[in-house]
């Protein structure tokens, strides 16, 4: 992996997008040409800020643009996430990255891809590079309801492609659930990332019908690069692997899942 | 002392000789925060700061506890990794090569955990004739393993591990106190007492944070230990307090940041410091706080930083 980069960027803009969700653009033209999809950055305010975030908040690379703009997808869960939504044009945030080991994506299949809410992150970043290799890619995004959902005409501009929506009550897209659109019969890959109960049954899916299927997870983090032993998730042999340096892709059969 | 020029020729000298060898800077990285030293060395010019303790190491390799292990409360974090660490023979055979070969100046401590006297002294005695590291933080202030405090918190079963320690090893033998007791200048005298070259002062303050909607403890293990700038005028008091009660080394621990939180621990009597949750928000405050202490050095009246060293002015005996 590559030295990781620590910079200061500026934000270029912040703007909300749906309920508690922001689509945050820094330039980071650095973090830009050496990210990949799956890779995440660990961003902060500094020591001089002891208000939430104090600590640094890992954050998938949600794209990036050819003038060294990139994207994150930015969700409220507490203080730390709503002074990230608060961010404006022209304050700087402290940027460590990118981080640890991105997707793989397969060139003789067809790939499908499967966001639940916030997870939708890093295939905003990874439907573009994949359309580009010439992959045949599908993005099937689930949220709760029609006011969690991201911007479809946004998503399109930024990855080239319209998603499959669903929502769970129905307000927007399909009704149901995210894995329902999942069409299998052609053996395509599956790339997951969302909730963990949302993985649980993608999981599950791909295990009955014998897919391959990467996932990237999310655990509390403190370093992001491996020293603090924070972010375990139990492996496949039965270790507290670190999803920092180890993840945060993992292929599913690395992965112990509970039964 | 006879303080050294540090190579460059700042005009400050940061150079002190501690546990019988020389410190370039005051300035190490704390146990548990910067891994093996490996972790960090893309991000921190390792060598050109006064070292830093590894991650504790047991005689087994120990799995750790359930996530979450960290999470951040106001001013700080609260963890439970739970020694999760590679045991011995790796440690010997994976960490320590890297260690011997990168770092040339700076120092190395190994943080030694255990469950018994025993597994301590197994431990010192496995590492002894290795290369890589200068001596011991031996760690009896863990809050977050059943029994990591047990010899932190009883002056009787201290006295002990630290004289059992000392005959497994000539190398230096500092040991990390817990600020979990009512009166660390005991537990301070009690270490010296029994041959130990130094402390470290101090390991996280026991914490609980709650999901207030989930009605769970957020941390898997329960409880943690607290860290990060909210704990740092406990640490420069327990740092001054165990500092007066012996004449051993101490190195202050607890929430450092800055230059001026670094330079408190050191007038209230720390020859050395650890940084440990601040590299998290920033890697670079290790060289930073090390350059501070220069800027703060040279502008001062002291001929050197050992001057500072235990140089508060306390109106009245406490």
């Amino acid at each position: 992996m590559a030295r990781p980069l620590r910079r200061r960027a500026r934000v270029l803009s912040n703007a909300q997008t749906a309920a508690g969700t922001w689509w945050l653009e820094l330039e980071a033209p650095e973090f830009a040409a050496a990210a990949r999809p799956g890779q995440f950055l660990m961003i902060g305010f500094g020591l001089d800020h002891l208000d939430a975030p104090f600590l640094p908040r890992p954050f998938s690379i949600g794209w990036r643009g050819s003038d060294g703009r990139i994207g994150l997808l930015v969700r409220e869960f507490g203080g730390g996430t709503r002074r990230l939504g608060a961010l404006r044009r022209g304050e700087s945030v402290l940027l460590l990255g990118p981080l640890g080991r991105p997707f793989s994506i397969p060139a003789d299949r067809r790939l499908v891809c499967v966001a639940g809410g916030v997870g939708l992150a890093p295939f905003l970043f990874l439907v573009p590079e994949a359309l580009r290799g010439g992959a045949d890619v599908s993005l099937l995004y689930g949220e709760r309801s029609a006011d969690r959902v991201f911007d479809p005409d946004l998503i399109e501009r930024l990855t080239g492609l319209r998603a499959e929506l669903f929502t769970e009550d129905g307000s927007a897209g399909r009704a149901g659930l995210v894995l329902d659109g999942i069409d299998t019969v052609d053996r395509p890959a599956l790339f997951g990332c969302g909730p963990t109960p949302m993985l649980r049954a993608l999981e599950r899916l791909a295990d009955d019908a014998d897919l391959d299927l990467e996932v990237s997870v999310e655990e509390h983090m403190g370093c992001g690069v491996g020293t603090c032993q924070g972010c375990v998730v139990r492996s496949a042999d039965g270790r507290w692997v670190k999803s920092c340096t180890e993840g945060p892709v993992f292929e599913r059969r690395e992965l112990a899942w509970p039964r | 002392m006879a303080p050294v020029s540090p190579p460059g020729g700042s005009a400050a000298s940061l150079s002190q000789t501690v546990f019988g060898v020389e410190f370039q800077s005051p300035v190490l990285l704390a146990s548990g925060t910067c891994g093996y030293g490996e972790e960090y060395s893309d991000l921190i010019p390792l060598d050109e700061i006064g070292g830093l303790v590894t991650k504790a190491v047991s005689e087994d390799p120990r799995p750790g506890n359930p996530p979450h292990r960290v999470a951040e409360t106001p001013g700080g974090m609260i963890n439970a990794i739970g020694l999760q660490n590679v045991g011995l023979d790796r440690f010997r055979a994976e960490k320590l090569p890297w260690l011997a070969a990168n770092l040339r100046r700076a120092r190395v401590l190994v943080n030694v955990v255990g469950r018994t006297a025993d597994e301590f002294a197994a431990v010192v005695a496995g590492l002894d004739d290795a290369d890589g590291f200068l001596g011991y933080e031996i760690n009896v202030s863990c809050p977050n393993v059943e029994g990591g405090t047990l010899f932190g918190t009883d002056p009787g079963a201290l006295s002990k591990l630290v004289a059992r320690v000392r005959t497994a090893t000539e190398r230096p033998v500092v040991v990390k106190l817990t600020p979990n007791v009512p009166d660390i200048g005991l537990y301070a005298r009690v270490c010296e007492e029994a041959g130990a070259d130094g402390l470290s002062t101090i390991n996280t303050f026991p914490g609980m944070l709650i999901d207030v909607e989930r009605r769970r403890p957020v941390i898997g293990n329960t409880s943690g230990g607290i860290s990060g700038p909210a704990i740092l005028p406990m640490g420069v008091y327990l740092t001054w307090c165990a500092a007066r009660a012996v004449s051993l080394p101490v190195i202050g621990i607890g929430g450092i940041r800055s230059a001026n939180d670094a330079l408190q621990y050191i007038l209230a009597g720390a020859r050395l410091v650890q940084i440990g949750t601040a590299l998290f928000v920033d890697p670079d405050v290790a060289i930073e706080v090390h350059r501070g202490i220069a800027a703060h050095v040279e502008r001062s009246d002291a001929a050197c930083l050992a001057e500072l060293v235990g140089a508060v002015e306390v109106a009245a005996d406490v």
